[in-house]
């Protein structure tokens, strides 16, 4: 760069010994780049101009072999251009006057645009021969040993490509432009970055799965990807063995653990066999499919009682993932029941079970009571303090002894870290998350990072608190753990981690939703537009933006699809023959 | 390559060339009587010794091109335009600088000079594209190898098509503000069926030109764009200001004050002749290779779709980046309350906001226009700034006036008067370019490797420094710049 920077700046030089060539033959007063009389300044700042030009056109213009007729044109633009930024601007400034850039101004300094562009078209001519007579004269080094690419250069392994990991690639591909090292490589079992807060809207119909989803290949380009299932990681040998990929293992140099969590039952009885969880596209087609489902069983069910429990459905737990929940599946059931007239509305119950004595812990109480108050008026219960105890086939059991007789159960009351990080030899919280420093790196290990839901994260500026598992979270870790390692790798000190939760948006369903930003508090329609911009801002991709923004421009006019898109769903046949059999014994 | 082959292939065809630039330039300098001022070179004043140095010169200019021109991409369009630009260059290094210190007078960059030396940058202007056709003609074979003459149906027919939309735009353009007849600077007492059929005509012909210097579509809509207006500019010298005179038997009409009568309809035919005809047939020609071809996308393509936003959204950031900087110019010449007037209204804020939403837009269709054209930032220089003249065009002196309920201003007044606009508008376009191809080089195609990117950028890069593209930036900023000085006053 600075090489061409310098041939530039001598064959503006050249360029502009040539323009004075001619200004002597032919008189004292003739014009070069600058308006001028003869004076020793003049002159001077002629040169002066002479080389910045010069040195400007050999920073912007590349030489290339036999490229000279486009360094003399493109020459001849940027001589051109100095008329402009010199004659027209610059010396009236310095004049002490405003440029006018008038035709009567452009006129009395004409002669410099033909000056300027004469020096121009030379200048380019000028590098064009001087670029390959300075190469040969003085050879561009050649990358020595020390400078060369190392053999092999850093590889760092992110598994899990959710939120967190994907962040950690992509900040690493930024931070390495044009660099081939450090190399990236992402395991994750699903080949997609899922925008898991929009879940509920798939599971309620008014989303197509795969419109928030975006291929982790495309959002993190110049990442190798495997998918496949971690099996185990070898801290010692730093060495991560994979399933069902053809490298089995993989070496590592920074090994970052964003593997997320997974739906925790805490041992209840039936829960994990019969309720479904949401976690996955897989999860949330599923239980669409299952709700469409059972429409289509009650409408032709002739026993009050199946009907009952067909067309009740429950949702356990009550935070942000299990309110939004039960709004989408309310608002699916009835959105869809005009196409099941033997269906009575009567029927139809929605249930919230939640341990605490209000919903939404997230948020300020008063934006959660506003919210219960919503979703009640429209005819959801919530059983309030009251504890989920098991669940069977065709029932919710609850910590008072009392039963709910339901085929539905949502579990989003709680989850736990990834079970394989059981198998490291790193401390973990109660919960089961790694035990990460402020600077997100595992406590005792070198080149060890997590973020994300499967790390436990000290929030430096409160003693003794830790960052919530939320993706707004684990985005931001993801990008300092990359900043971190390039940190590491470049010798400089690490940096904590620090961020402030921007808010917690629930959409509440019907075009109304609960919103706190930085402490403010919105609701109701507003909110909700809020809700949705916020979500189609941060899900990722172009494409799927648009897709989503058609797909909610269409459930505005039309009513949801209640296409059935796997037959059969695998939870309803095996729920319905338990039932069946049930009722054998009986 | 070795030294006689150089000779073989370009010196001697360019000299060639050259001479046959220059009996074209000669026979205009003979209709003009100004033949015997090259002879004072040699401190003579005789016609004949005039003619005969002036063939050699041109000769020896002829041989410059052929060697300007060696390397380029064989393409007749290409070559025509290098041409235009090499014969504008000559005028200002040989007419205006070398001539007058070889025959002992101070040079002649002065305006008033320069003014009385304009026959001769027309002249110049005729020698280029001349010794551009004979060039091409000479080295046909090359041309022929490379595919530069395989005109077929469809794009004589999308030519015309082009053409005749351009044509009737330019005679309702023209009809609105000066009278259909000025059509040529000549034809006052025509009919009014005569001078529509002469524009259509004179459209078509445009389009069919355009289509015979391209038969394959090339490098995008918004060079194409720029090709267009440099084309519109060949036309207006070489149909208003030569051809048409000459039919009416009114002799060449090259001297100021005929230049300045004829620039009412320079804009018209860089606008409608020119660029729309050239962005027409572009579109025609991607319109038919998307219907009628079974072309399977490139690996590079990352569909209209994707392509497209990406490119709205970074022409609309470079656009506003660019009209900050137009805001200075703006400010400096209080036109903002002539932006304002757009929506009936004289605040200079209002203004400013109206002309940072029409930089936006603008911006846009930049975006969408020359998306992937600019492969380093001197292309994006280039391109950018290209564009801002165009808009120069399109702006203040014609749709600004249209909008405020005014005819088009095309006149040399109005262009002169416009002047400061004009520099408002190239720093505009600069600085749209270049942020525009700042965003873009930011971001490649998921499936290409950045290396593979970065490879394909130096590719693309080689490509278009080896089409006219160099020359057509330089020469449009030439024209919009000395064009109005040279005619005012």
């Amino acid at each position: 760069m600075h090489h061409h920077v310098v041939v530039g700046a001598i064959s503006g030089l050249t360029a502009g010994l040539v323009l004075g060539g001619v200004m002597i033959v032919d008189g004292a007063d003739t014009p070069a780049l600058l308006p001028a009389g003869s004076s020793a300044v003049l002159i001077l700042a002629h040169f002066a101009a002479a080389v910045a030009i010069g040195a400007g056109f050999g920073r912007v213009f590349r030489y290339q072999p036999r490229g000279y007729a486009a360094l003399i044109s493109s020459g001849l633009m940027v001589g051109l251009l100095w008329w402009i930024v010199g004659p027209l601007t610059l010396v009236p400034l310095l004049r002490g006057n405003l440029p006018t850039w008038s035709l009567e101004e452009a006129t009395a300094v004409f002669p410099n645009l033909i000056a300027a562009l004469l020096y121009g078209s030379l200048t380019g001519l000028f590098y064009y021969l001087l670029v390959p007579a300075v190469k040969r004269r003085w050879p561009p080094p050649q990358p020595s040993a020390a400078f060369a690419q190392p053999a092999t250069p850093t590889h760092v392994v992110v598994l899990g490509g959710g939120f967190g990991g994907v962040a950690v690639a992509q900040r690493l591909e930024q931070l390495h432009v044009g660099d081939p090292s450090p190399q990236i490589t992402l395991v994750s079992q699903s080949n997609y970055l899922l925008f898991t807060p929009m879940l509920a809207e798939v599971a309620g119909s008014s989303l197509e799965a795969q419109h928030i989803s975006a291929p982790v290949r495309a959002s993190c380009p110049h990442t190798r990807f495997y998918r496949g299932q971690v099996t185990h990681i070898d801290l010692e040998a730093q060495v991560v063995y994979i399933a069902e990929a053809p490298t089995s293992s993989l070496h590592y140099d920074h090994l970052v653990l964003a593997l997320g969590s997974v739906p925790h039952y805490r041992d209840l009885p039936g829960m994990e066999e019969y309720s479904f969880s949401l976690k996955s596209l897989q999860d949330a087609t599923n239980l669409r499919n299952h709700v469409i489902g059972l429409l289509e069983r009650a409408d032709v069910e002739a026993d009050p009682d199946k009907r009952r429990r067909q067309l009740t459905f429950v949702v356990a737990g009550g935070g942000f993932a299990g309110t939004e929940m039960i709004a989408e599946l309310f608002d699916l059931v009835h959105s869809a029941l005009r196409y099941y007239p033997n269906v009575p509305t009567d029927e139809l119950r929605f249930v919230l079970v939640h341990s605490r004595d209000r919903i939404l812990p997230e948020i300020g109480s008063e934006l959660a009571e506003y919210a219960l108050g919503k979703l009640r008026d429209r005819g959801i219960e919530f059983l309030l303090e009251t504890r989920v105890a098991g669940a069977t086939p065709e029932a919710i059991l609850l910590g008072d002894g009392t039963t709910v007789q339901t085929r539905t159960v949502v579990w989003t009351a709680g989850s736990q870290p990834n079970p394989l990080l059981a198998s490291l030899p790193c401390e973990r919280s109660r919960t089961g998350a790694l035990l990460a420093d402020s600077t997100l790196r595992i406590t005792g290990h070198e080149n060890l990072w997590a973020v994300g839901d499967c790390a436990q994260i000290p929030d430096p500026d409160k003693e003794g608190t830790y960052y919530p598992p939320t993706a707004q979270h684990a985005l931001r870790e993801g990008k300092a753990v990359a900043e971190n390692i390039a940190a590491v790798e470049r010798g400089d000190s690490l940096k904590p981690f620090r961020f402030k939760t921007i808010g917690v948006l629930v959409g509440l369903g019907h075009r109304t939703a609960v919103a706190e930003i930085r402490g403010r508090r919105f609701s109701g329609l507003l909110a909700w537009l809020l809700w949705r911009g916020v979500y189609l801002s941060k899900l990722p991709g172009l494409e799927k933006k648009v897709r989503v923004l058609f797909d909610w421009t269409i459930d505005l006019f039309f009513p949801r699809d209640i296409v059935l898109t796997a037959e059969p769903t695998p939870t309803l046949p095996q729920t319905l023959a338990a039932e069946e059999a049930v009722h054998e014994q009986v | 390559m070795n030294r006689s082959d150089v000779v073989r292939g370009a010196v001697i065809p360019g000299a060639l060339a050259g001479v046959a630039g220059g009996l074209a330039f000669g026979a205009a300098m003979i209709e003009l009587g100004i033949l015997d001022s090259i002879a004072l070179l040699v401190r003579a004043e005789s016609p004949v010794l005039g003619f005969f140095i002036h063939m050699v010169v041109a000769a020896v200019i002829g041989a410059g091109f052929g060697l300007l021109v060696w390397y380029q991409r064989p393409e007749v369009g290409e070559t025509v335009f290098w041409g235009l630009t090499y014969g504008a260059a000559w005028w200002f290094i040989g007419a205006v600088t070398l001539l007058p210190l070889l025959s002992g007078e101070p040079i002649a960059w002065d305006v008033d000079s320069a003014r009385e030396l304009l026959p001769a940058l027309l002249g110049h202007l005729i020698y280029g594209s001349v010794a551009a056709l004979a060039l091409v003609a000479l080295q046909g074979a090359q041309y022929k190898a490379a595919g530069a003459f395989n005109v077929g149906w469809s794009a004589v027919v999308r030519g015309v098509i082009a053409g005749l939309a351009g044509g009737f735009l330019l005679g309702s353009a023209l009809e609105d503000q000066l009278g259909l007849p000025a059509i040529s600077a000549v034809m006052t007492d025509k009919s009014r069926l005569a001078a529509w059929l002469v524009a259509l005509s004179v459209g078509s012909l445009a389009g069919l030109g355009y289509a015979l210097l391209y038969p394959r579509a090339t490098d995008g809509a918004g060079p194409a764009l720029i090709r267009g207006m440099a084309y519109g500019f060949l036309w207006w010298v070489v149909v208003a200001l030569t051809l048409l005179p000459l039919i009416d038997g009114g002799g060449l009409r090259w001297s100021v004050d005929d230049v300045r009568a004829g620039f009412q309809t320079l804009p018209g035919y860089l606008l409608f002749l020119g660029a729309l005809p050239a962005l027409l047939y572009q579109w025609l020609t991607v319109l038919e290779r998307a219907l009628l071809s079974d072309d399977v996308g490139y690996r590079a393509h990352e569909g209209l779709g994707t392509q497209g936003l990406r490119a709205i959204g970074r022409g609309a950031v470079a656009g506003l980046a660019g009209g900050l900087v137009f805001t200075i110019v703006m400010v400096q010449i209080g036109f903002l309350t002539t932006v304002a007037s757009l929506i009936d209204r004289e605040s200079v804020y209002i203004g400013f906001v109206v002309h940072l939403i029409v930089a936006n837009l603008i911006g846009v269709g930049y975006g969408l226009l020359f998306v992937r054209r600019s492969n380093n930032v001197g292309s994006a220089l280039g391109w950018g700034v290209a564009y801002g003249v165009l808009w120069w065009l399109m702006g203040p002196l014609t749709l600004l006036p249209v909008l405020v309920g005014e005819a088009p201003q095309w006149t040399v007044e109005a262009a002169t008067a416009a002047y400061p606009a004009l520099v408002g508008h190239l720093a505009y376009g600069a600085f749209l370019g270049v942020t525009f191809f700042w965003l873009e080089s930011r971001h490649n195609p998921w499936w290409i490797t950045r290396n593979d990117a970065e490879a394909e950028r130096a590719r693309r890069a080689a490509d278009q420094l080896l089409s006219s593209a160099p020359a057509l930036w330089g020469l449009t900023v030439l024209i919009a710049l000395t064009i109005p000085v040279l005619l005012a006053g």
